[in-house]
């Protein structure tokens, strides 16, 4: 497959198109590791340590400065800092809130409420909050700002 | 800050809904006011308390409706109490500005002042339903399957 670089000015404009006749495993992982699935992290649970994968991660939350990642099988919680994580996965992950980064991969569905805020339900039925100020950014992740 | 730059997009949007309710005064009473010579014109005062009243007006904005946390019953009540809010605002300063003179100026202005603020909440909903089935739509090309 032929690849061509452009350079870009700034970070918003980074975008990665795949031309492809059909989604091979390579493809799938080539868009796996851009959009920051592939990455793996370190959390703890009943004081053993896990490496998950960032696919498996629903959304993180910061209670009282420690850090949870809450999976389809549970919660987890880690050293890592949101600002750290918020960093480090990319891609589909996002600030939602001051105290939460969502996996835009696993929200089935958003409704405005009236008073401005976004309920986001996710695949597993939890419902979060995305505050209206971090829409923009939703959007734009996306590709619809 | 952020509240400052808040306080001031409120502060142009409410000044931009107060021109237009004038505006629509001023031209209503010029076309059908059943004097042909009454002359609609706005001095510099004029757009001053326009200005101060959208700043006065953002104020109560920004205390009681930028919180979106908040239960949605308790949230119609702020809105409520923002709206008589406003409209005590609006209707003060028109009087200190002489923007009515007499009762039927003042009708007049109830009137504008309440179908401004049914509307501009109904396009801040219909703006939000719409943003709602844009990132849906999104949202289904990049959903994991589970």
């Amino acid at each position: 497959m032929q690849v061509r670089l452009e350079k870009v000015d700034n970070k918003e404009q980074e975008e990665a198109v795949i031309k492809a006749v059909e989604i091979t495993d390579e493809i799938s992982g080539a868009i796996e590791l851009l959009e920051g699935d592939a990455k793996g992290f370190a959390v703890s649970k009943d004081g053993k340590t896990y490496i998950l994968k960032a696919s498996n991660v629903y959304y993180i939350e910061s209670v009282d400065k420690k850090t949870f990642v809450y999976t389809k099988q549970g919660c987890y919680d880690t050293k890592y800092r949101l600002y750290e994580l918020e960093v480090m996965l990319g891609g589909y992950f996002m600030r939602c809130s001051k105290s939460m980064i969502i996996n835009l991969k696993k929200v089935r569905t958003v409704k405005s409420q009236i008073s401005g805020r976004i309920d986001a339900t996710l695949l597993n039925d939890e419902v979060v909050v995305i505050s209206r100020g971090y829409v923009k950014e939703v959007k734009r992740r996306l590709g619809i700002g | 800050m952020n509240k400052f730059k808040l306080w001031l997009e409120q502060t142009m949007m409410i000044s931009f809904a107060i021109l237009v309710g004038v505006i629509i005064e001023g031209a209503f009473f010029s076309l059908f006011g059943g004097n042909p010579l009454y002359e609609f014109n706005m001095d510099w005062l004029q757009m001053v308390s326009i200005v101060l009243t959208g700043a006065v007006c953002s104020l109560p904005t920004i205390i009681w409706l930028t919180d979106t946390d908040i239960p949605k019953n308790k949230f119609i009540v702020r809105m409520v109490l923002h709206c008589i809010g406003l409209y005590a605002i609006v209707s003060l300063f028109g009087w200190l500005f002489k923007w009515y003179t007499q009762l039927d100026g003042f009708v007049f202005m109830t009137v504008i002042y309440f179908a401004v603020y049914a509307f501009t909440w109904i396009v801040t909903l219909w703006f939000h339903k719409r943003e709602d089935s844009q990132i849906n739509k999104a949202l289904d090309d990049i959903r994991d399957e589970e």
